[in-house]
């Protein structure tokens, strides 16, 4: 019994001093980064890569475009364009020929920008796999020199796309002769080098000693991956990191809860926000559709995420900064949720079995689906759960020919033009194709002025939503949550990236 | 002893075969491509089908498994397709987090549970006794994520004592590194002692009451004495046996414990590549995990051996 009592008093000290050993230096000071000019912020993605050529993943478009590589030119907030890349750039006025003047600097390996290289970038992006980005494009005719500063885009009919495109990921240049490392560790010309990327850790970067602009305020920025949201939130409580930019849906009424919103500086923006949308699948009756559509209690989707200021009630595909969006209102919904409606209408289709496939991993997705499946069942629908993982449901839906689903449930970029459908056989995973539709896109793109494109694009807005296949629910704002001190964040430029170099303390 | 060994050595090595056959077809069985996933939703049938055949992912099955094996015979794991990174370089890079947390882990659990299951077993019928087989059970109860959450919670967000995730790396610093690791450590040791307590107390129970206990007893040892010389060798079959068995539940308990503290060990980096169907990445870690595994059973196996002789006499 001695011995135990001994051992026992032995393990006792040795805890004791191991917290001790622990606790050393743990106690945190506010903001502790901030005389550093650094900062550390949380992901909650992993892209895998950052090869964002082959890679449409969000994971990746958050971080690297705008501070690493940058894009030909920046379009600001208001509208205005600033140049990135591109010094100067002089537009044709049939909208027909764009010459981009390159800026005399380096890329952050100490390579200088050549008219090749940005001839490379353009014609790589042109033929990347992932569509969004070859399909800026799908207009351009010839990518040529002009001479060593000077390059020369033709295209075949003006672009809404193609332009659009020079200021995202479709327009950032990169070196020829770096790209076999772009997957762990691409160059551009950005404010920020990538000192290193730790798949599931960090991204580590440093201002970049070579940047053509001014040098940013915060010197060095640290990116953890932290894939659980309740961690990544008590990180910042305990003031290890100086901000979440991007919190996702799943968090928010728990951010609310625990009064982060009023601890840190709360942040919505619209530009990195995503519609979330159910999709009934064209091949079921346009009937069917619209009474399954009437069940879809905006409201209700919204509650469950327990924060009105994040989301919108919607029925357009849309975010609220793209001109054409539309709030929920009795006139920009069709099929407005009338349960009474739904169930008269649900007997004559009793029997019809409906599959509903359901995301399993991706709590943006599943909550909805906790609601919308009871309602359609009690409404008298015949639907069943199919709950499977991302990969699976690549498989099955957005390569599967025919996708196999009948009701989903999705959130992603507000591009229209992704629905965009010139043959049936061509239909995209969402099983959507209309002509009109598809004409409206392209009237507005080839559109002249930015009246006729708006237009345009209220029309397509309008085709899409009658039709019932895409059906929005909430068009959710981005969600960022700083440390009060930390200023200069502005809403995304390039697709959802968040530049760094505007942050200050 | 040579025929027990071999024996053993025979099964180990089917064993491991046959789990690379069944890691193999899992992963593939789950459906999925990691160009489709890469690709993302509105990439055509055709980018993807380059992208894999870039891959050699549409190759005939049997083929891509032997090319797997062989390499994996000569010591080549393969390469990440979306980063071309070597996977022996990722495994090396992680083992610096889930070695020190799975080892660390075990150690506490055992350092706790030996001396409290043994006290526990020596006071059964009484308070200290009962008290210390109902936190035991309250710990195998406790969920390891949930333990994880609350000692982040506490230590890292209340106290600011310790980070409430995240990893510094050894290079950097290692007070830094240590400071990663004692939440981890803490919650998955804490409740790893709490299921080897329960088998310590049993195992203990169960040798107090044989003859060669109280035979030593009669010859003037202490209850504690007998309990140590003669007692522990005897009690500690079953307890290796469980142990051995713990390292893979270790495992497990590992890659909830890395997403609780965002830790960038081997665990996660698994469940990161099998969502992402990052097939070679996956086989050839899970497979070295496999074969870890495995290894420590017969290595178990053996010691039961040298534990005690009936067993490599009875074979």
């Amino acid at each position: 019994m001695q011995s135990v009592n001994k051992l026992s008093r032995r393990l006792g000290a040795l805890a004791v001093a191991f917290m001790a050993v622990a606790a050393s230096g743990g106690a945190m000071a506010v903001s502790p980064r901030a005389a550093e000019n650094k900062v550390v912020l949380i992901a909650r993605q992993d892209p895998g890569t950052l090869d964002y050529v082959t890679s449409g993943l969000t994971a990746l478009r958050l971080w690297i475009p705008a501070n690493v590589v940058e894009p030909l030119v920046y379009f600001n907030k208001d509208g205005s364009v600033e140049p990135g890349v591109a010094e100067s750039w002089t537009i044709s006025d049939d909208k027909l020929t764009y010459e981009f003047k390159i800026r005399q600097t380096t890329f952050s390996d100490g390579t200088p920008v050549t008219a090749e290289d940005v001839i490379y970038s353009l014609n790589t992006m042109k033929t990347s796999p992932v569509g969004a980005y070859a399909s800026a494009y799908n207009a351009v005719t010839a990518i040529e020199k002009v001479d060593d500063s000077t390059v020369k885009v033709t295209l075949s009919r003006p672009s809404q796309a193609f332009w659009a495109g020079m200021g995202s990921v479709a327009g950032l240049i990169q070196p020829e002769a770096a790209a076999a490392s772009i997957a762990t560790n691409p160059i551009g010309t950005g404010p920020y080098v990538l000192k290193s990327y730790t798949t599931n850790s960090t991204f580590e970067f440093e201002a970049n000693p070579t940047y053509w602009g001014e040098q940013p305020s915060i010197t060095s920025a640290t990116v953890r991956i932290v894939t659980d949201g309740t961690a990544g939130l008590n990180a910042l409580e305990a003031g290890e990191v100086d901000a979440v930019p991007v919190i996702t849906i799943d968090l928010w009424e728990q951010l609310t809860n625990r009064e982060l919103d009023k601890k840190f500086t709360l942040l919505t923006y619209p530009q990195i926000g995503e519609p979330t949308y159910a999709v009934l699948n064209q091949k079921l009756d346009p009937e069917l559709r619209q009474a399954l559509a009437m069940t879809l209690d905006r409201q209700s989707y919204n509650d469950a995420f327990g924060a009105a200021w994040g989301a919108e009630n919607t029925c357009t595909f849309a975010l609220p900064n793209q001109a054409w969006y539309a709030p929920e209102t009795a006139e920009s919904c069709p099929y407005p949720y009338n349960y009474e409606e739904a169930t008269a209408k649900a007997a004559a289709y009793a029997s019809t079995p409906l599959e509903y496939a359901s995301l399993s991993d991706v709590p943006d997705l599943s909550l909805p689906a906790d609601i919308m499946i009871p309602a359609m069942q009690g409404a008298g629908f015949n639907v069943t759960r199919n709950a499977i993982d991302l990969a699976r449901y690549s498989q099955l839906i957005f390569q599967g020919r025919p996708p196999q689903f009948d009701i989903t449930i999705m959130s992603g970029d507000a591009d229209p033009a992704q629905f965009a459908c010139p043959t049936p056989e061509a239909a995209g995973w969402s099983t959507y194709c209309s002509q009109p539709y598809t004409d409206a896109l392209a009237a507005a793109d080839s559109a002249p002025s930015d009246e006729e494109y708006l237009a345009k694009m209220q029309e397509a807005a309008d085709i899409l939503r009658k039709d019932a296949v895409i059906v929005p629910l909430i068009a959710k704002k981005g969600v960022g949550l700083f440390d009060a001190d930390l200023k200069g964040f502005i809403e995304p430029r390039v697709l959802v990236a968040i530049e760094i170099s505007k942050l200050h303390w | 002893m040579a025929i027990y060994v071999l024996r053993k050595l025979a099964f180990f090595l089917g064993a491991v075969f046959v789990a690379s056959v069944a890691i193999f077809l899992l992963i593939r069985a789950a459906g999925g491509n990691v160009a489709a996933i890469l690709l993302g939703k509105d990439a055509t049938a055709e980018a993807i089908n380059a992208l894999s055949h870039t891959y050699g992912l549409d190759r005939p099955l049997p083929v891509q498994y032997y090319d797997w094996l062989v390499k994996m015979a000569q010591g080549d794991l393969g390469q990440s397709f979306r980063t071309k990174e070597m996977v022996s370089e990722l495994v090396t890079e992680r083992l610096g987090v889930s070695i020190p947390l799975a080892l660390s882990g075990l150690l506490l659990g055992i350092l706790i549970a030996i001396p409290v299951g043994t006290y526990a077993a020596r006071n059964v019928g009484k308070l200290s006794g009962a008290v210390l087989a109902l936190i035991s059970q309250i710990g195998i109860a406790v969920p390891v994520f949930w333990a994880g959450i609350l000692l982040s919670v506490l230590f890292g967000v209340r106290l600011g004592w310790l980070p409430t995730g995240g990893w510094t790396d050894w290079s950097q610093s290692w007070v830094g590194a240590i400071r990663s690791l004692v939440l981890p450590v803490l919650s998955l040791g804490l409740i790893m002692a709490a299921v080897l307590i329960r088998y310590v107390r049993s195992a203990v129970l169960d040798v107090m009451n044989q003859d060669y206990v109280r035979t030593a007893r009669a010859v003037g040892m202490t209850r504690t004495q007998a309990l140590l010389n003669v007692g522990l060798r005897n009690a500690s079959l079953p307890i290796v046996t469980i142990i051995g068995l713990q390292v893979a539940e270790l495992i497990g308990g590992t890659v909830i414990i890395e997403m609780v503290f965002s830790l960038p060990g081997l665990s996660r980096m698994i469940l990161a590549n099998v969502a992402a169907r990052e097939v070679i990445v996956v086989q050839s870690t899970v497979m070295l995990i496999i074969v870890f595994v495995i290894a420590v059973n017969f290595l178990v196996d053996l010691l039961y051996g040298i534990l005690d002789p009936r067993i490599r006499n009875a074979t």
